[in-house]
């Protein structure tokens, strides 16, 4: 204790001037205000979703489960819903949340887009972005981190008084850390009481019965966030303490600011954006018919492809025709063609998806730069409300609709007559306990080693982010004049 | 004297820095634009193509059955987009241009979405709108903090106040430099988009003019209200950049948080399953009574009865009609949701400046939700009448090589709303007015 004795008195010194500004408590009070709305609007928001999610989820199973005895294909074709859930912990980051479809029609030979996001019902409002906990964290505390420390040291140069400091024993080092320490005592005024909230209001949203995966996802959100605003503190104390006034200090810090969250994350998305091009959704599937086309076509006779599959068939089972074949022909083929059809629709989709990527990559690598990004990039990922997080979720929707139309296939082959009936005839059908083979669809979200796997990058920057500001504080320390 | 405080200004390194930035932001947000501009053209022209092809290959494969080919093939319609939508792309990127849909259940088509990188819709577009409603107003902010304060920290404010026989004038002729700098540059990128995005110059175009100048005085009108206060440099910049954020970040994103809660959208939701389920269930209920909803609904196809046969056409798209007819309530409850939602926000931005120029320049772009609402509903119209037109022949199973295919061109949606110029300029000139005039008063005092 008595090591840090110095810094800890500069930093109550600082604290108490800070708080002699009238105009600290207007702000303090106001940005509480926000933290305290966007965790309602966010809590809000989260149990609307997962409520309508989880009603309609549960509805369309009981109407799957309802249908009568009747042909497999008919069931195939009656489909099932995924509709996505949220993470408890977007309660308080919603990231791309609103841009994500929230419920995909899952049916036999057809991918169908992932609709109904709340961008789509919105207007362009909705492109200045939201306010949620993550948000006044992650932009909001940074601007006012430096509107507290941006004369914390350049203040003391121009009054004189840092070199009658500096005369009496103080070093540089000690005299930085003390300043860090000072704005960190501030803001976690803020910091502390939003954290105790955000896991208060996440353990009432799980009943108080939380999971190891949600709780180390918990603890990351908010160790992570805790590093991100120390280094903003570090990076006020250094530009105040470089600059030679007040003023130029506080117009390089919200140059700063401004580069770091409003210019650098439009900019480097769309330079990827404008230099990878994806391509629309007409050409993406026209190209897969395309593709199909080739493979064969089901529909037509003669096609190569399919009359190889029902000559060896014929061979095999030496029959004559197919209708002599001892299981259902067309649920044959129709599981051939579904195998087809979705193999080329996921080596175009794997292709689409890289094309995102690339896209993607320049705002990853500017996590280096950019702590901001980097911190956005991770919070998303914990909170399961990232790029990955969805294509994940597209991707499960996906297996459980490949999966669900090729169990109807084989109940078709192994239960319905090879023999058509007649124009007049009742159509063909089975009972309809059969229907419970296709389990409910659950969504799992990605865990938590998944998720830090996927942003590695934003990981190691922010790792690397405390290390280079140490070397900055020494190299400083060093370097400063008092004058 | 005009002109020395003009080369004096434009000479200092920050502004030509500041001007020089702001010159190419606008530039790449303009090729941003054209980039967009030519996707939506090469999207539009691969539907028409696609349509051709698409037609003409399945009118082979079904030749004898009209009502299976017409359970295949899609129409497609294209939501205009007028060459100043690359300006301010608005909500275009979200939502699909172009409609395809087949002539069976609209509801269960209509709302599917575009292909998209989420990414890049969270991150937004660095379109015109954005540079100007972003980044000129921080360039204002940054020419005109220190217009007073700086002379005084600085100490050259007494030379000028006894040199110069009406201090107020002269600080308004710092101003007066420094608005028609702006301006110029504004004039000048959006003379080059004139050019670069073949933008006509119509009303549109002058309403979004008017309001961009309009948007860059407001922020000059907020410059000049808080140097009227007079205070030093480091408090203007605080003060300047803490109303910037209010009304780029927190109050639109905050009114957005609060509409989004209160109209929620279950309905969407709902419209789906019934939808679905209204369909389904007609495979397992009596025909007749499906029949009859059908000619309930289509009086004029009352005599078409039902045949013998277990499966028909008719029985078919009865069916696939009734998924429409009987979620028809939800489908509607869902649009006078999506209209209050923008009547709403339109409402409380007439009291935002920063929201009503976004809003309004996206309504003169045709970029917005009204846009897609109207766009949707024409999609419904559209629908309509291709099913009206093939009903009856699918019924009479008409020979699919007598139907004049080529006949069938991808169709253009024209919105022809127009924006009023009382609606898009009062709100900033009154706005401006008061700004000036409290300001004016601080200063005579």
């Amino acid at each position: 204790m008595k090591l840090l004795h110095k810094e800890i008195l500069i930093a109550r010194h600082f604290k108490n001037a800070v708080f002699k500004n009238s105009a600290i408590y207007i702000i303090t009070l106001f940005i509480g205000a926000l933290l305290l709305f966007a965790a309602f609007s966010g809590w809000d928001n989260y149990k609307s979703q997962n409520e309508t999610s989880e009603k309609y989820q549960h509805e369309s199973r009981e109407d799957w489960l309802k249908n009568p005895d009747k042909n497999p294909h008919r069931m195939a074709h009656y489909g099932n819903f995924a509709f996505r859930k949220s993470t408890s912990l977007s309660v308080f980051e919603f990231g791309m949340e609103p841009f994500f479809g929230n419920a995909i029609f899952l049916e036999a030979h057809k991918q169908n887009t992932a609709n109904f996001s709340e961008a789509g019902f919105s207007n362009s409002m909705l492109r200045f972005g939201e306010i949620s906990i993550a948000m006044v964290l992650q932009v909001l505390l940074p601007l006012l981190i430096f509107f507290v420390g941006f004369n914390s040291v350049a203040y003391e140069r121009e009054n004189g008084t840092l070199k009658i400091l500096l005369s009496q024993g103080i070093n540089w080092k000690q005299f930085l850390f003390g300043k860090i320490l000072g704005i960190a005592s501030v803001v976690m005024l803020l910091f502390v009481p939003t954290i105790i909230v955000l896991v208060l209001i996440w353990l009432l949203l799980q009943s108080f019965s939380i999971s190891a995966d949600e709780t180390i996802k918990m603890l990351l959100f908010v160790g992570f966030h805790f590093i991100y605003l120390m280094f903003f503190c570090v990076v006020a104390v250094l530009v105040s303490a470089s600059s030679k006034t007040s003023k130029k200090a506080l117009v390089s810090l919200i140059g700063i600011w401004l580069i770091l969250t409003i210019i650098l994350p439009r900019t480097t998305q769309a330079i990827g954006a404008y230099l990878y091009e994806a391509p629309s959704k007409i050409r993406f599937n026209s190209d897969i018919e395309k593709d199909i086309l080739k493979q064969g076509d089901s529909h037509n006779p003669n096609d190569v492809h399919y009359k190889a599959i029902k000559d060896s068939l014929l061979r095999v089972y030496k029959v004559d025709s197919v209708q002599k074949l001892p299981f259902n022909y067309s649920g044959f083929i129709m599981t051939e063609g579904e195998r087809i059809s979705s193999n080329i629709y996921n080596k175009h989709l794997e292709d689409l998806l890289k094309i995102y990527e690339k896209q993607n990559s320049f705002s990853k690598a500017v996590s280096f730069v950019n702590p901001y990004i980097a911190m956005k990039n991770l919070s998303m990922g914990l909170s399961n409300t990232d790029y990955d997080s969805y294509i994940d979720f597209q991707q499960q929707a996906e297996n459980y609709r490949y999966n669900m139309a090729q169990k109807m296939n084989a109940l078709q082959i192994k239960y319905i007559s090879n023999k058509k009936p007649g124009p007049k005839d009742k159509p063909l059908t089975i009972d309809k306990r059969h229907w419970a083979i296709i389990e409910e669809f659950h969504y799992e979200p990605k865990p938590v080693w998944e998720v830090l796997k996927s942003e590695i990058t934003a990981v190691i920057s922010i790792l690397l982010w405390i290390i280079l500001l140490f070397v900055l504080i020494k190299i400083a320390a060093k370097n400063l004049k008092a004058i | 004297m005009l002109v020395l405080l003009f080369k004096n200004f434009i000479r200092s390194k920050g502004t030509k820095i500041g001007l020089l930035f702001l010159l190419i932001i606008g530039f790449i947000s303009l090729l941003i634009g054209r980039q967009f501009q030519k996707k939506q053209q090469n999207n539009i022209d691969e539907a028409a193509i696609y349509q051709k092809e698409h037609m003409a290959r399945n009118a082979a494969f079904h030749k004898d059955e009209i009502g299976l080919l017409l359970y295949y093939i899609k129409f497609s319609l294209v939501n205009n987009t007028l060459p100043i939508s690359s300006l301010a792309i608005g909500q275009r990127d979200v939502n699909p241009s172009i409609q395809s849909v087949t002539i069976r259940g609209l509801e269960a088509q209509k709302y599917d979405s575009e292909l998209n990188n989420p990414s890049n819709l969270l991150s937004g577009n660095i379109d015109f709108s954005f540079v100007l409603l972003y980044l000129f107003p921080l360039l204002i902010i940054a020419f005109s903090y220190n217009i007073i304060s700086e002379e005084k920290e600085s100490g050259t404010w007494k030379i000028v106040a006894t040199q110069s026989p009406n201090t107020f004038l002269y600080i308004l002729k710092l101003f007066y430099i420094r608005i028609l700098s702006l301006i110029g540059l504004l004039s000048f990128i959006l003379l080059i988009a004139v050019f670069l995005l073949e933008i006509p110059i119509d009303k549109a175009f002058i309403l979004f003019y008017g309001i961009a100048v309009l948007y860059i005085l407001f922020w000059f009108a907020v410059c000049f209200f808080i140097v009227s206060l007079q205070k030093n440099s480091n408090f203007n910049a605080v003060i300047l950049l803490t109303i910037w954020l209010f009304l780029i970040i927190i109050l639109p994103a905050g009114i957005n948080t609060y509409i989004i809660n209160k109209y929620k959208v279950p309905e969407a939701l709902e419209l789906t399953l019934t939808q679905r389920n209204a369909y389904h269930e007609k495979w397992d209920m009596d025909k007749q009574q499906t029949l009859n909803k059908f000619y309930k609904h289509y009086p004029q196809f009352k005599h078409y009865n039902l045949p013998e046969s277990e499966f028909s056409w008719l029985w078919y798209y009865a069916m696939q009609q009734m998924g429409d007819d009987e979620s028809a309530i939800q489908s509607k409850e869902l649009e006078s949701k999506l209209e209050q939602r923008n009547n709403t926000s339109e409402w409380i931005a007439q009291f935002i400046p920063t929201l009503h120029t976004q809003i309004q320049l996206n309504e003169i772009a045709k970029s917005d939700l009204r846009n897609q609402l109207l766009f949707l509903k024409e999609t419904n119209k559209f629908h309509e009448k291709l099913r009206l037109h093939f009903y009856p022949k699918i019924f009479d199973n008409a020979a699919v090589n007598q139907q004049k295919w080529e006949t069938f061109k991808v169709e253009t949606f024209h919105d022809k709303s127009e924006t009023s110029y009382v609606k898009a300029f009062l709100p900033l000139l009154l706005f401006n007015l008061v700004l000036i005039g409290f300001g004016w008063r601080n200063f005579k005092r």
